[in-house]
């Protein structure tokens, strides 16, 4: 069998393992109301600077010098498991964030292939980063850095929604009738 | 052992039989206008069948009257899957018309490319180039179904039952012409009736598929709302979303101050 004929048949058969997956039934898309609802919850992300200094040795330092070791080991494991914990729930609200960006990309009369690709990367990055820093802070190495990334990459989808949102707006504003023929709106 | 020839018959039957079939609940399920380009195709593979076989047994299926026939209906077969692929793919993505013009400009791209690739691949022997060309065909419209597919499921787009049990039987099908080309292609003494005979096996399969999702009593799918709302509750709530991210937008710029001034 000669190479393209054996590229030919991997081909068709990576489009079968894609096909596999694509004809799955997707998970159940957030409606206009539930996104925006989702978006006026508290984020997590705002809870981030506690969850830093929890994470700080000198935040629990003075129970050294108080002769407290066992309890400062039991506290500090205890501010880790936290902290996990929380990471979690940044993912999730990422996630939703992400949803969002989806939900609101149906309205969108126009969609760059540049800036969806870039949702997608940051997506897989914000995953990443994710769960590497839990294993950093189950092996108890300092998480800094990545917290500051992670703070970022919410920040910028946060801001992308927020202009999408905007251009959603101008475009009802600017254009009723069309919109009510076509959907309307600025997605990113 | 039973000959490929009898068992390629035979499977040419009971294609023709469930053709028959899936036309029948085409007509009964009143599917005629909603997937116009979806019928006119099983039709033409209908027509294409008999005519074929017409033509086999009257001039014999060495002759050049044969070779012509076959592969002329075969293009009008493909250019008829085309037509269906594209309407299942404006059925799904067309109410969004970001997601339309964008998945449809880059399967479209990709489409090509995919072309180009397998053309490029293809050895050059004269009696292989119809082989060729259809194998690049058949590839790009594996990769277009299974491309608005992925969209589909990336954006979270509702689909129906049938909708995605056809895409499924295109991609699968296009997927074993793949195949049976590239082995035909690489067989040192290539048999036609084998060949044939697993071609018509991957037909059968695909039109089971259809018939299986066509039998089922229909239900228009319920397509997510958001482009149909009344654009001032439109601009209501995306003015809503502004106020509500902006005030995020706040908190995170406080945050980030905040991480600022203790790092």
């Amino acid at each position: 069998m000669t190479l393209p004929v054996l590229l030919f048949m991997a081909s068709a058969a990576i489009l079968i393992l894609l096909l596999a997956w694509a004809v799955r039934p997707p998970r159940r898309s957030l409606t206009t109301e539930e996104a925006l609802g989702a978006l006026s919850e508290d984020r997590h992300y705002a809870r981030m600077p506690q969850i830093l200094q929890s994470l700080r040795e000198d935040d629990t330092e003075f129970m050294r010098s108080r002769g407290q070791s066992e309890l400062l080991g039991h506290v500090r494991a205890e501010r880790r498991r936290i902290a996990v914990r929380y990471l979690t729930y940044l993912l999730d609200e990422y996630r939703m964030l992400v949803e969002c960006s989806r939900a609101m990309a149906k309205l969108a009369p126009e969609l760059s292939a540049k800036r969806e690709y870039e949702h997608l990367k940051d997506y897989l990055r914000f995953v990443l980063i994710c769960r590497s820093l839990q294993c950093r802070i189950v092996c108890g190495l300092e998480p800094w850095e990545s917290f500051g990334t992670l703070s970022d990459m919410a920040g910028t989808m946060t801001l992308r929604l927020e202009s999408a949102a905007a251009r959603i707006g101008e475009s009802a504003l600017q254009a009723p009738t069309s919109l009510a023929n076509q959907g309307s709106g600025d997605a990113e | 052992m039973v000959e490929p020839l009898y068992l390629r018959d035979l499977a040419w039957a009971v294609a023709a039989l469930l053709q028959v079939i899936v036309l029948f609940f085409i007509f009964r399920q009143k599917l005629l206008r909603a997937h116009p380009a979806f019928s006119g195709y099983i039709l033409a593979t209908f027509l294409q069948s008999f005519l074929v076989g017409w033509v086999g047994r009257h001039w014999g299926v060495q002759s050049i009257q044969y070779f012509d026939i076959a592969w002329g209906m075969q293009a009008v077969v493909i250019c008829a899957r085309w037509l269906a692929v594209m309407e299942i793919a404006r059925q799904i993505l067309a109410d969004y018309t970001g997601i339309w013009r964008l998945a449809s400009s880059i399967l479209f791209v990709l489409c090509l490319a995919v072309l180009i690739y397998a053309l490029a691949l293809a050895q050059y022997r004269w009696t292989l180039m119809v082989l060729s060309a259809d194998r690049a065909v058949e590839l790009s419209i594996a990769l277009f179904v299974v491309g608005m597919l992925i969209f589909a499921r990336y954006y979270r787009l509702g689909m129906t039952d049938l909708e995605r049990q056809l895409a499924i039987g295109f991609a699968l099908f296009s997927c074993s012409w793949v195949v049976s080309n590239s082995l035909f292609e690489s067989s040192r003494n290539p048999s036609n009736a084998w060949w044939d005979f697993f071609q018509i096996v991957a037909f059968l399969a695909t039109l089971i598929i259809w018939a299986n999702a066509l039998r089922k009593p229909m239900y228009r799918a319920s397509r997510e709302a958001l482009a149909e709302l009344p654009p001032e509750k439109l601009a209501q709530l995306s003015l809503q979303a502004n106020t509500r991210l902006r005030e995020l937008n706040d908190r995170l710029n406080h945050l980030l101050h905040s991480k600022d001034s203790r790092t």
